[in-house]
């Protein structure tokens, strides 16, 4: 399998404060990556800087496809390769879930509107809201609109997407459906990085897991590995504490 | 914010009224003058700030003979009328000339000079009378006799415009710059101007037999022993010891500087009252088609600043956002020096200075300008205020799409930041329109200008009610529709 990210010594400074410490990082095509760690481990910031939502120390380097991710021509390329998937859905709420959708098939694909328009209504339908199409975000559950916002990544055909603690804004009867969503997408072969505060979700589609704690990568390996056999103390503690209750 | 209109008027009333009202006044307490200084050489200041001119000399002469002291205050000349008929003042001076109309509204003493008016010109101009001023803009001050006269023969004489300015200095200085071609005003008081300015010449006397008095209220208590006090003093030869103090010479024996008249009347004695004087029908239908040209030329200015200022305040909005740091800082030093300055001093910056660097504009688009400049900055702080209000997440989502700046700002964040701003926006043109009414002072003949020069004109102060009302009946319905588009916007925060 190639290789389709790579962050190689990637740091990160907000000010005197280091929020990464030299990531090395490989993503292959078609893995599921499921990253863990307590809060304010640098999860959120790793990822974010995967399509330069933040941008990182100029010392290291991250490449998708090959391509270096920097301000610049580059940038549009990477990020219609990378889809994203927010905690707070961050869908526009003067649209309508269709146009939500449609919106970069036509602005950054340059599709027509017809074509745009079919493209959407298979992703609706896909992540089962096809009814709701000509709603208003606000006249959705949560549930609802994290599983449209996953469709609106989907449109651009993105090679990987990044979900950024997907399931943290719902309602806990919401976070099934929208798990639900990611597993299949999982099954169908699409490269993703997620991550999450589910336990039993990243146990059961990630290829490979990720324990982060205060910006470094501590430990990686199979939801086996690092679920039943951790090796760094700090996994072993922080597992304790979000298994045991 | 709901507004008593039914309120509002009574108390604007009551301000008006309460010079009425108030106890009659005790026979030692001031009589009360307005005048419109810097009318040379009648009533101007000299260089301490003391009122002096012939005017001056002759209304402290008469306080002195009836015992009263006198109390000179500075009026603009149109807004003379008003405060005579409303009793803020007893008397009006800015030599006055009786007219059949303004007798109609208020009364005159007997007349103590007689003149003409008189067209003055820059000295090399090559206009050396009327008949060069066909397809000229010509000057006068608003409502005066000159204004009349001029308005009276614009055909005749062929003027492409009349420009109303508030006195004779701003009228001169346009003169000057070249932005109009002559002045019409009063003889006596251009030639004394002119006397020590050899780059102006007063090149035609108009025979217009105007004769200039005092003007008082109609229901003045004091207009007879006025009059009568004039007559002592024409007797004595006082009244011409002043032509001789002011003009150099005595007037001659036939005109009413020298011997007393008759005090003018008019056929039917109208006894003041408040409908009379404030709706007045008569007026208000004679001047009515004047307040719609207003009205017109008001609208066409507010929506031309309200657009061009739209258009500005987005740009500096994103400029003061986006840009690079230099011109951050620039945008910004815009924003809050044309936030700070008052909209009056830039427009006469704008009118009056700018000439002198050889930018000379008409005074419609000299107002376009400083409104739109203005209002630009206003509208960059509510545009701003408009897109920081969008989530940042709105942002993210944007470019995580891979959507151009452009996209990003047209299909995204300016959609949801309009309607965030459109209340601001909808007071801010409010505000441009209202404001329109400061150009008038650049002679512009805008709503308020027309009706300040009807009022004069008529000597009734009813245009200037109907043109409150017709600010009212646009502008009231606008600051309804915000107020109800605030309520809804606030009800529906949960969208």
């Amino acid at each position: 399998m190639s290789t389709l990210i790579k962050l190689e010594t990637v740091n990160k400074h907000y000010g005197n404060f280091r929020a990464l410490t030299d990531i090395d990082l490989e993503i292959a095509e078609g893995e599921v990556v499921c990253v863990i760690g307590p809060s304010g481990s640098g999860k959120s910031t790793m990822i974010r800087c995967i399509n330069l939502l933040e941008e990182y120390d100029k010392s290291g380097t991250i490449k998708v496809e090959n391509v270096k991710v920097e301000k610049g021509r580059n940038l549009k390329k990477v990020r219609a390769d990378v889809g994203m998937v927010f905690q707070n859905f961050n869908l526009f709420p003067h649209l309508s879930i269709l146009d939500n959708v449609m919106l970069s098939p036509i602005k950054s694909k340059g599709l027509s509107k017809e074509k745009a328009k079919k493209v959407a209504v298979d992703l609706l339908t896909k992540v089962g809201i096809a009814e709701q199409a000509d709603k208003f975000p606000a006249q959705l559950s949560g549930g609802q609109q994290q599983r449209v916002a996953i469709a609106r990544a989907l449109a651009m055909e993105p090679k990987a997407l990044l979900f950024d603690e997907p399931t943290s804004a719902l309602d806990p009867e919401m976070v099934g459906e929208v798990l639900d969503v990611i597993k299949n997408l999982a099954a169908s072969g699409v490269t993703m990085i997620v991550v999450t505060h589910e336990m039993g979700f990243a146990r059961q589609v990630a290829d490979r897991v990720i324990f982060m704690d205060a910006g470094q990568i501590v430990e990686q390996g199979s939801p086996n590995e690092i679920f039943d056999n951790p090796k760094e103390e700090r996994t072993r503690n922080f597992l304790k504490a979000v298994l045991n209750h | 914010m709901k507004i008593n209109c039914f309120t509002v008027l009574k108390i604007v009333l009551l301000f008006l009224l309460w010079p009425m009202i108030s106890v009659a006044q005790e026979s030692n307490d001031p009589i009360v003058v307005g005048a419109n200084i810097g009318n040379v050489p009648w009533e101007f200041q000299n260089t301490d700030g003391t009122f002096i001119g012939f005017e001056i000399d002759l209304v402290n002469e008469i306080g002195k003979r009836l015992n009263r002291p006198v109390n000179i205050i500075n009026v603009p000349f149109n807004g003379l009328f008003a405060a005579v008929q409303s009793g803020r003042i007893d008397i009006a001076m800015s030599s006055i000339g009786i007219t059949d109309k303004r007798l109609e509204s208020v009364a005159f003493t007997q007349p103590f000079y007689d003149s003409d008016q008189s067209l003055t010109v820059v000295r090399g101009s090559g206009i050396t009378s009327l008949e060069d001023l066909r397809g000229q803009i010509v000057a006068a001050d608003t409502g005066s006799t000159g204004d009349i006269w001029a308005t009276a023969n614009q055909e005749k004489y062929g003027f492409a415009e009349i420009r109303r300015y508030e006195g004779l200095a701003p009228a001169m200085l346009d003169v000057v710059i070249g932005r109009v071609k002559g002045y019409i005003s009063d003889i006596p008081a251009l030639q004394y101007y002119t006397k020590d300015k050899p780059n102006l010449e007063v090149v035609e006397r108009i025979p217009t037999g105007g004769r200039y008095a005092l003007m008082l209220g109609k229901n003045s208590a004091i207009l007879n022993d006025v009059n009568d006090t004039i007559s002592i003093l024409k007797e004595e030869g006082f009244v011409n010891q002043l032509h001789l103090k002011w003009y150099g010479t005595l007037a001659e024996e036939s005109t009413s500087t020298a011997r007393v008249v008759p005090m003018p009347t008019t056929s039917d004695g109208l006894i003041f009252n408040f409908v009379e004087t404030f709706l007045n029908m008569d007026v208000f239908l004679q001047t009515y088609p004047m307040l719609i040209d207003g009205l017109f030329t008001t609208i066409q200015l507010g929506i031309l600043a309200i657009v061009a200022g739209l258009i500005l305040g987005l740009i500096l909005a994103l400029l003061k956002l986006y840009a690079h740091k230099a011109v951050r800082i620039i945008v910004k030093a815009y924003i809050d020096v044309f936030r700070s300055i008052p909209l009056l001093v830039l427009l006469i910056i704008i009118f009056y200075a700018l000439p002198f660097v050889g930018i000379s504009l008409s005074p419609f688009y000299a107002a376009a300008v400083a409104l739109t400049v203005v209002s630009g900055a206003y509208t960059a702080e509510i545009f701003r205020a408009g897109i920081e209000a969008i989530p940042k997440g709105q942002f993210e989502a944007s470019e995580a799409l891979g959507l151009s700046y452009k996209d990003m700002m047209v299909d995204v964040i300016l959609p949801q930041a309009i309607k965030v701003v459109i209340p601001p926006l909808t007071n801010n043109c409010i505000n441009v329109i209202k404001d329109t009414a400061l150009a008038s002072v650049v002679a512009m003949p805008d709503l308020l200008k027309q009706a300040t020069q009807a009022q004069a004109v008529a000597a009734n102060p009813t245009p200037l009610i109907a043109a409150a009302v017709i600010y009212l009946a646009f502008l009231l319905p606008l600051v309804l529709w915000v107020s109800g588009l605030e309520k809804k916007f606030k009800a529906g925060d949960t969208q």
